[in-house]
């Protein structure tokens, strides 16, 4: 116990002072060689939400793929809420640690990626120093904008998702493919849906299709926060939400307060519809037994929310070299399609596949999908993703108008 | 070796105790400041205060009883007893968030007794079962603290019963007086300074803890840590302040009830 007790403090004496690479503006004036060796036998902490066994299953495999190739150590942090990430690095800036923060790579996007930028909490300007960022189209609005905010640099696409909603075909056959059918649907099987209350992340992302719904579509809530068009159509979405609930699960006396709790709810027969921002995941729930195998996802024909997810570096990341190197990774042909594999992940590749050489596009057009996932062509259309002050309204919105009156 | 002074063996402890619990308060003060406004005003306050005060005072009040009968039985002795108390040792050792997971299996809708009653047709189906979990009564959270508290209540009735022996209880039950006034005017006030003291500490915890409600509880009625939870965790880093106020005012209020018990076992 004592030997293993030394043979630990020895190893963090003996490893090498050039670990260090907290200074960016340094690391980028060198080529991408002389980045690769100072990452080598280095280590990165990568905080991100540890909510889904395909997720983190997948970033062990990074992980093990980084310490074979590259020496370096993956320490995957799971989160509840991507905002814990968001307070560590704020409270280490206000701390003065500028240089040894604890989160080296953070999976993010939408208001927690404003709110890094707006504290000036990350590191920009290395995409171009990364060689898989050639086969990213960095200018595709989609790619360009995290939900209104433009990435400038700042953060590395990871993955695309579009949302839909889940039904066991065997159980339900005939579910809601709209939000006013929905309406309809709860009000003629009460008892049998619900959704999480805000502020959980899918459960704010249904509101957001309903606060859609009642403003006749996404146009109006483009651009800038709006407190005149938000005051004209909150009350009307607050009216629909408040007269289905009677007819929710438990009269909606209460909410599930996370979406892992409603996958429990459904896989349990409790409600019987689930809705998810990642569709691969239903295929993966039934891979694994939570969901049966007749279960289905689909979209809606007025069109679900859509969005890109990124991985950013905090600035004060003591380990700069070693996360280029695994975002390099994250972004590499092999990884993504790897992640593509609905045994896997089953998540959209955020890298263009006609950038790749043709062995490449063929392993991607031939990456089989799981009977529980949607088609992306059957998904309906992408509705755009809304800025951030817009979100933070509905959420909070909800909670006074909805969860608690 | 010689004796050192009290004060010299005292320090270690005194240090960490004034860096990291002092610290971690100074801290918290400072930045609440310009939160305590929007935190008064906080519409979900008055609820998640009342709601935690009546899910620590409640699984407080059922620990004491569950516990101070546990320790009477187990001094009583006869079989079982060195059971009884190697048990309640080890509940003790159970996290709070490990024993709230596994009454989550147990007695939630979607739990095992749910679905076993489901199976065995007692009910309809596992969403027929009573809710205790998430519930707008915290059934659930004070479950759990009336299980996890009631142990640590016998183990300090214990200690406080240890040494005394029956004497007085005898002399009393010699003396005509019934088990009931016995206990009730000898048994209770020898135990009520020990009692309370225990209450204090489980009171506080079940007020202040945040990971019990979170697994355990509802979406409507929050728990005064949970409220403050996502405040602190909100995208709005101007809801931080407001976060802190009210992890401040949530370590006021314990405090305080914590101090009128611990005051009444003098």
């Amino acid at each position: 116990m004592r030997h293993a007790a030394f043979a630990t403090i020895a190893a963090v004496l003996a490893a090498p002072a050039g670990a260090d690479t907290a200074d960016g503006a340094a690391l980028l004036a060198q080529d991408w060689e002389a980045v690769v060796d100072q990452a080598r036998g280095g280590e990165v902490n990568f905080y991100l939400w540890g909510g889904a066994e395909t997720s983190n299953g997948y970033v062990d495999w990074i992980g093990e793929r980084l310490a074979a190739d590259y020496d370096i150590t993956l320490n995957r942090v799971p989160l509840t809420d991507t905002t814990e990430a968001v307070n560590i690095v704020l409270a280490e800036q206000q701390a003065g640690q500028d240089e040894s923060g604890a989160v080296d790579l953070v999976w993010i996007n939408g208001e927690n990626f404003r709110t890094l930028r707006q504290g000036d909490l990350l590191w920009c300007g290395y995409t171009e120093a990364l060689p898989n960022g050639a086969y990213v189209d960095w200018e595709a609005p989609a790619i360009a904008n995290d939900f209104g905010v433009p990435i400038e640099g700042c953060e590395v696409p990871w993955s695309r998702v579009q949302f839909a909603f889940a039904h066991d075909s065997a159980r339900t056959p005939q579910p809601p493919r709209s939000i006013p059918a929905l309406i309809d649907w709860v009000e003629a099987n009460p008892g049998r849906f619900t959704y999480p209350a805000p502020p959980d992340f899918t459960g704010e992302a249904f509101v957001r299709h309903v606060f859609y719904h009642a403003a006749g579509g996404p146009e109006a809530l483009m651009g800038p926060f709006d407190q005149e068009v938000f005051d004209e159509v909150a009350p009307k979405a607050w009216e629909i939400l408040n007269a289905m609930e009677p007819d929710l699960w438990r009269e909606g006396a209460t909410y599930p307060t996370s979406i892992t709790q409603l996958q429990g709810m459904v896989a349990n027969s409790e409600v019987d519809l689930y809705f998810t921002y990642d569709p691969a995941e239903v295929g993966a729930a039934a891979a694994n037994g939570t969901f049966p195998e007749t279960m289905r996802s689909y979209g809606l024909t007025g069109g679900t929310l859509a969005n890109t997810n990124y991985v950013a570096v905090p600035y004060n990341s003591p380990h700069k070299a070693a996360a280029l190197v695994t975002l390099n990774m994250l972004l590499s042909p092999e990884a993504q399609l790897e992640k593509a594999q609905p045994q896997v992940w089953g998540a959209a590749p955020a890298i263009e596949v006609e950038r790749l050489e043709p062995a490449m596009q063929e392993a991607f057009a031939e990456t089989p999908r799981p009977a529980q996932v949607v088609a992306p062509e059957d998904q309906g259309p992408q509705l755009p993703e809304l800025q951030p002050a817009w979100i933070e309204a509905i959420a909070e919105g909800w909670i006074d108008n909805v969860g608690t009156r | 070796m010689r004796a050192l002074p009290p004060a010299l063996l005292l320090a270690p402890a005194l240090v960490v105790l004034a860096v990291l619990f002092g610290g971690g308060l100074v801290l918290t003060l400072a930045g609440s400041l310009g939160g305590w406004a929007p935190a008064l005003a906080q519409a979900r306050l008055p609820g998640a205060v009342l709601f935690s005060l009546w899910i620590a005072g409640a699984s407080t009040a059922l620990a004491l009883a569950l516990g101070c009968a546990a320790a009477l039985l187990i001094r009583a002795g006869g079989r079982g007893t060195g059971l009884a108390r190697a048990l309640c040792q080890l509940v003790l050792t159970v996290p709070h968030a490990v024993g709230a997971v596994g009454l989550l299996y147990l007695v939630s809708q979607s739990g095992l007794l749910a679905r076993g009653a489901a199976a065995l047709g007692l009910i309809g189906g596992p969403a027929d079962f009573p809710a205790l979990t998430q519930d707008p009564l915290g059934l659930g959270i004070i479950l759990h603290y009336t299980w996890k508290e009631a142990p640590f209540v016998a183990l300090f009735a214990l200690a406080a019963l240890q040494g005394r022996g029956p004497g007085l209880e005898e002399a009393a039950r010699s003396l005509g007086a019934s088990p009931l006034r016995s206990f009730w005017h000898v048994t209770l006030p020898l135990l009520r300074p020990a009692l309370l003291r225990a209450g204090a500490i489980a009171f506080a915890f079940a007020f202040g803890a945040w990971e019990v409600p979170q697994l355990l509880g509802g979406s409507r009625l929050l728990a005064l840590p949970l409220l403050v939870w996502q405040r602190f965790t909100a995208a709005d880093l101007a809801a931080r302040p407001e976060a802190l106020a009210l992890a401040a005012l949530t370590a006021l209020i314990s405090a305080g009830v914590a101090a009128l018990l611990l005051r009444a076992a003098r």
